[in-house]
């Protein structure tokens, strides 16, 4: 007999212990030590309950929960969980019935999930590569580089150098240093003659450093010498530049003459650097061939500010390798004079947050990694939106199939698994087809974003994600609407009553949607102020003249005849003028604080850049004369220098009569003789420099500039060639165009709006799928009540308005939600560039209202078919 | 050997257990530790280790007849295994003999401490 469920004795009966704890207790406790267990509990409850009765119900719950052990919890599972082979074999068959039965409705959902994977999975793989980056090293978290924070009157500028002959000794923790020299030009861009070519030239990237180079870095030495650079003579070379080279013979020993005079021998052959490795380099050559190339003293080539690399040898951390470095044994005396102070930074940093700000670390690349990160994720989760909304949308369709199942004995949890499974099923599908699309449109992506990115399918651990992946969308995008169809009654589906969907499940729906257009809009608003920014940043005037200018890497030669070849030019008359300058104009890196002028404050530390070039430089770059005269072409003044200053220059100098002037650039006295309007000489992310322009010797410059009539090029191009040849013709010439150079400054950014317009067009499908799925659901709806108001005589506009009426209000509140992200997000972007536009308020208009207009097209094109249809076909079904 | 090594606990349990005979569940041997030993313990400890010592082989169970007093449930009673009773025997005469081979003087420690 069982006494369970019967009330406890009538003296007790309005003293029963707590109901619900009573019920825990019951629900967990295993059926065989019930009755002992609830015994006990109820018999101290008794005997405490005569005495106090509140104390009885809190000794009672504590009891309750104290028996709430492993041995006396159930163990058996709920009897719904035993599945034969049969019903999911049943579970299986019936989803691939359902999947082709609907085959619009399918499909929609497929393609939304395929494209949201298809972006995610893309954007995964360049993440991956992005943050990949000198993690190859294996002690990449070891190796850090100096960094030099120069305070210039207020205003910190950073360089990634720092004193080639930094005592870093004086640091125990330091294990080696190098001096790692890289480049994009000369010295760093080398022509190479191959084997038996002599007259053949190839132009390889390498770099200068120091005998520790290949101890800190991982760079496998294939052959030779696995310390080739203990030699000053020694090359090592890439394993491609070897076969580039000499083919198959063997490099080792071979004598390779740098600038066709420096002899080095090929000491090593090191593996191809690889992608991820932000040092790229053909080849490695000791500094000191470095200092003879460019006629240093190595006395003078040793105060020079270079790249340094040093690798630690405890897990010091970066803060205390910054203080150390800091200290007066290696931050020298005449250093903090000039406001220098130095710091230590994580190569593995070097890739993503390599911005500094007024000396403070701002990121950099890894914003756009984090901005794509972000998109990935409202991406899929705009997909899993449409997924739910698409799927209890059409539940009333498989409502009869659930009754049936239950009526035949299922439990809701095998009716839950047979809709996660479902959607399992379809997240299995789309993922397939999105990889089968990755693989189509890598070379395509690769070749807009300008990386090499591959899919290392079979990895096990790349498996493992994506099976954890699919499993997780496949869960939040299935259990919901599974949740919501098991739940339908039996006797009320089979009896043909329709199952009206919760109000619960109505308003998620339409929070879903909100969700979704605020998203979409908020990418596609960013995305216009983003291309607004950039298309400003091409057509602001710079102030100097960068279209229809080649730039060319003269040869020593080419210097010493840069007088003929100059008049050999100006013969052809689509050449315009020609100079030369000691570094590249638009991107001006030469900076010095130690300018001084008549009338300097003292402790006054200003910056200014300077460029060395020849007469010709305004002419060429169509610089604007505001005061005085520009260059002129004769032999230089003995005494003095003749400079050109920009206006801004003459400001901050607070010049009442510039022209005339005599400043000190370092110890060298030089006159100004003319002012210039401002001009910008690097990203408009930075602030505009004062610039000096002095006269320079034609023989140290190292860069021609051409410019040629517009609309000329390919003609100016081929003389341009021939006169190279006829004075150079062992070399091959080099050359860039001045206005793509500057463009290049915008590569990270201009890479991020390929990617994000590439992206805004996959959040603006799937949000056009999640509308175009809703609105069939909700005309379908309401087809009877459409009908009715047509026998009433409603006009097709009036009917129309009805169904927007609901959308128009959910887009409003979404626009409410996105415009002030959205706004804020942007404003923080626009605030990197220090010359930015007003923020664009007539994009996020446009957006809201194209958003608008699509939806209510979408509706209308649904709406119409139902509306067109003869009501009473509508009205007379049943 | 391993399973008839017993804790403290346990030890005074299994005692109670024979103390309380033919009587002994769970509240009864919670109240009798109590008053005997001044231990007082939850109901569920009682439990876990008379589980534990059933488990062992050293107690065994029967059900008996449902009580008022206890809401209709029934009691486990518990009663001493021939094992149960051999290990308390082994316990008590290994004490004995353990507490016999203490050097008299060191049980009078205290009192020549004292008396120095």
């Amino acid at each position: 007999m069982n006494f369970r469920k019967t009330t406890p004795a009538s003296k007790g009966q309005q003293r029963t212990p707590p109901v619900l704890i009573n019920r825990f207790l019951e629900w967990y406790c295993r059926p065989e030590l019930l009755d002992e267990i609830q015994g006990d509990a109820f018999e101290l409850y008794y005997r405490e309950v005569k005495d106090n009765r509140l104390k009885a119900n809190l000794k009672f719950t504590w009891n309750v929960i104290r028996f709430f052990r492993w041995r006396n919890i159930r163990k058996q599972k709920p009897p719904g969980l035993n599945y034969s082979t049969a019903m999911l074999q049943n579970i299986f068959k019936v989803a691939v019935r359902n999947f082709f039965r609907q085959p619009g409705h399918s499909l929609l959902n497929v393609a939304g999930l395929t494209v949201s994977f298809l972006a995610a999975i893309l954007i995964g793989l360049w993440v991956f590569h992005e943050k990949s980056f000198d993690r190859f090293h294996p002690d990449a978290d070891r190796i850090f580089k100096v960094m030099s924070h120069v305070d210039a009157n207020g205003s910190i500028e950073t360089y990634a150098a720092a004193r080639s002959n930094i005592n870093l000794a004086a640091i125990p923790d330091v294990a080696a240093k190098a001096v790692v020299i890289t480049g994009t030009r000369w010295p760093n861009e080398l022509c190479f003659r191959p084997e038996n070519q002599p007259n053949d030239c190839i132009y390889l990237f390498g770099i200068f450093s120091e005998p520790s180079f290949f101890s800190i870095f991982n760079f496998p030495i294939l052959k030779g010498d696995t310390n080739p650079l203990a030699n000053p003579t020694n090359i090592a070379i890439s394993e491609s530049m070897a076969a580039t080279l000499f083919g198959d013979a063997d490099p080792l020993g071979k004598i390779i003459k740098i600038d066709d005079h420096f002899a080095v021998t090929v000491a090593s052959v090191f593996q191809d650097v690889p992608e991820n490795s932000s040092l790229q380099f053909e080849f490695v050559v000791p500094t000191q061939v470095f200092a003879r190339m460019r006629g240093l003293s190595d006395d003078y080539f040793s105060k020079e500010f270079q790249a340094v690399y040093f690798k630690t040898n405890t897990d010091i951390s970066q803060g205390e390798l910054t203080a150390k470095l800091n200290e007066p044994d290696i931050l020298t005396e005449d250093l903090k004079q000039d406001k220098v102070s130095y710091s230590a930074f994580p190569l593995t940093e070097t890739r993503l947050h390599s911005q500094f700000v007024n000396g403070k670390n701002t990121g950099g690349r890894i914003q756009y990694v984090n901005l794509f990160i972000m998109v990935a994720v409202l991406v899929v989760v705009m997909a899993v939106i449409n997924f739910i909304n698409l799927s209890t949308a059409r539940a009333t369709n498989r409502s009869k199939e659930i009754g049936i199942r239950k009526v035949t004995g299922a439990y809701r949890s095998s009716i839950i698994l047979q809709f996660v499974g479902e959607s399992l099923l379809v997240v299995i599908l789309a993922i397939a087809l999105a990889l089968l699309f990755v693989q189509l449109l890598l070379p395509a992506f690769n070749n807009l974003i300008g990386e090499s990115l591959s899919v290392k399918l079979f990895h096990p651990s790349v498996l493992a994600w994506i099976i954890l992946f699919a499993f997780l969308v496949a869960m939040a995008a299935g259990l919901y609407p599974a949740w919501i169809m098991s739940a339908f009654q039996p006797s009320k589906v089979l009896k043909g009553q329709a199952v009206t969907a919760t109000s619960g499940a109505q308003h998620l729906r339409k929070a879903l949607l909100v969700v979704q257009v605020s998203i979409s809009v908020g990418i596609i608003i960013f995305t216009g102020v983003l291309f607004e920014q950039l298309s400003f940043i091409r057509e602001k005037n710079l102030g100097l003249d960068s279209k229809n200018i080649l730039h060319v890497e003269p040869t020593y030669k080419m210097l010493q005849q840069y007088e003929a070849m100059k008049a050999e030019l100006l013969t052809h008359p689509e050449i315009k003028s020609i100079t030369a300058t000691n570094a590249d104009l638009v991107d001006l890196t030469i900076q010095t604080t130690g300018v001084s002028w008549p009338g300097m404050p003292a402790g006054m530390n200003a910056a200014f850049k300077v460029l060395g070039a020849n007469y010709e430089v305004a002419e060429t770059f169509g610089l604007e004369l505001v005061e005085g005269r520009f260059l002129e072409s004769r032999p230089a003044d003995s005494v003095n220098t003749e400079v050109v200053v920009t206006e801004s220059a003459i400001s901050k100098m607070q010049l009442e009569d510039p022209v005339g002037t005599i400043l000190k650039i370092g110890n060298s006295p030089c006159v100004i003789i003319g002012v210039v309007k401002d001009f910008h000489t690097s990203s408009l992310k930075q602030e505009q420099l004062p610039v000096i322009i002095y006269a320079h010797s034609i023989l140290q410059c190292s860069r021609l500039y051409i410019k040629y009539q517009a609309g000329t090029t390919p003609q100016a191009m081929a003389t341009i060639h021939e006169v190279y040849k006829k004075f150079e013709p062992a070399f091959t010439m080099k050359y860039d165009f001045v206005d793509e150079a500057f463009g290049k400054m915008y590569k990270t950014e201009n890479t991020a709006s390929i990617m994000l317009v590439f992206f805004t067009g996959i959040a603006l499908l799937i949000a056009i799928i999640g509308v175009i799925g809703l609105a069939t659901y909700n005309v379908l709806k309401r087809k009877k009540e459409i009908g009715i108001k047509r026998v009433f005589g409603a006009t097709t506009l009036q009917i129309l308005g009805n169904l927007w009426k609901e959308f128009v209000l959910l887009i409003a509140i979404a626009s409410v939600i996105t415009v002030p992200v959205t706004w804020y997000g942007s404003r923080q972007w626009l605030n990197e560039f220090a010359y930015r536009i007003n923020m664009p308020e007539w994009i996020y208009v446009t957006t809201i209202l194209s958003i608008l207009g699509m939806t209510m097209l979408l509706i209308a094109l649904q709406g119409l078919k139902t509306i067109r249809t003869n009501p009473t076909s509508v009205l007379q079904h049943e | 050997m391993k399973g008839t090594y017993i804790g403290e606990l346990e030890e005074l349990v299994l005692l109670t257990v024979g103390i309380l005979y033919p009587d002994a569940y769970g509240v009864a041997v919670m109240d009798e530790l109590d008053k005997q030993a001044g231990r007082s313990l939850n109901i569920s400890a009682v439990h876990a280790v008379l589980s534990r010592l059933e488990e062992k082989g050293l107690l065994k169970s029967s059900m008996s007849a449902p009580t008022d007093e206890r809401g209709g449930r029934r009691k486990r009673i518990f009663t001493l295994t021939a094992s149960g009773k051999r290990t308390l025997e082994e316990a008590q005469a290994l004490r004995t003999q353990m507490y016999n081979q203490i050097p008299r003087i060191a049980l009078q420690f205290h009192q020549l401490t004292f008396t120095i």
